[in-house]
């Protein structure tokens, strides 16, 4: 029972809303982790602010009898600087390029009520790009992905996709084996 | 005569910020087990729900020990 409940934080189909029957996920993206530890590192300036109040007017708050005022305050601090991590963390796990066997959809999640799904048909697409710029998308493996659609208007981004020279593979074997499908039609 | 009103708008104040952070929380995690795909979401909104818990715990333990009375005493002699 225990262990069955335990199972959906380490299994997943990866099924989706809007999930056509027989539709297979073949690749779920989302930015590069690099992204995700840079604003992390950020997090944990930001929460060194109480500490270093303590440490400067430690003398005046103890004297002042103002600590468990102090301490109170800091502990709303953390309490907000939570809710902002995972808030960022939440923005950045709702973000996703899901590739699947007919289609891509990319989710954009630029808030809490403020969401943007763009879907492109596997045999829409004309040709794929992998633009992978500077040192550090080189060191760390990660790019922009530029998907450009039959309508030449059209072009889908995806930026900071890890491996994307595996994601553009993937894509085109989607592609290819879409089409003797489209020949039969 | 005056320490009640303040006491009074600082109990407020506090309910409201815990409102509010809990108002948050709620569409923090609806957002992650509602919308989000794969594991990760699942497994940021366990560890979210964790914290939030312990540093509410945290929070209001704190705010029990601050005695807003003695502390307006202080200001105002």
């Amino acid at each position: 029972m225990i262990k069955k409940i335990l199972s959906i934080f380490k299994d997943s189909s990866d099924s989706f809303e809007g999930q056509e029957e027989g539709e297979q996920v073949l690749l779920l993206l989302r930015r590069h982790i690099f992204v995700v530890l840079l604003a992390l590192s950020g997090f944990a300036l930001v929460s060194l602010v109480p500490v270093l109040i303590a440490t400067i007017f430690s003398s005046y708050i103890v004297r002042s009898g103002l600590l468990s005022l102090f301490l109170f305050a800091s502990s709303i601090w953390y309490l907000f600087l939570w809710l902002a991590i995972f808030h960022f963390l939440t923005m950045y796990t709702l973000n996703t390029v899901t590739i699947t066997d007919r289609r891509i959809i990319d989710k954009d999640q630029h808030g809490f009520f403020n969401q943007k799904v763009s879907e492109l048909h596997v045999n829409r697409i004309q040709d794929v790009t992998v633009h992978t710029k500077g040192i550090l998308e080189t060191l760390l493996h990660f790019g922009k992905i530029i998907v450009q659609t039959a309508a030449s208007e059209k072009q889908f981004i995806f930026h900071q996709i890890p491996d994307p020279e595996k994601v553009k593979d993937v894509i085109m074997q989607a592609i290819a084996s879409k089409k003797p499908e489209m020949r039969s039609i | 005569m005056n320490i009640l009103p303040v006491e009074l708008i600082f109990n407020t104040l506090v309910g409201g910020i815990f409102l509010l952070y809990w108002v948050v929380v709620f569409i923090t995690l609806y957002h992650l087990t509602r919308f989000g795909i794969g594991v990760q979401p699942k497994r940021f909104a366990a560890i979210f729900l964790l914290g939030v818990v312990i540093l509410f715990c945290v929070s209001i333990f704190a705010y029990v020990n601050v005695d807003i009375n003695s502390l307006l005493n202080k200001f105002t002699s």
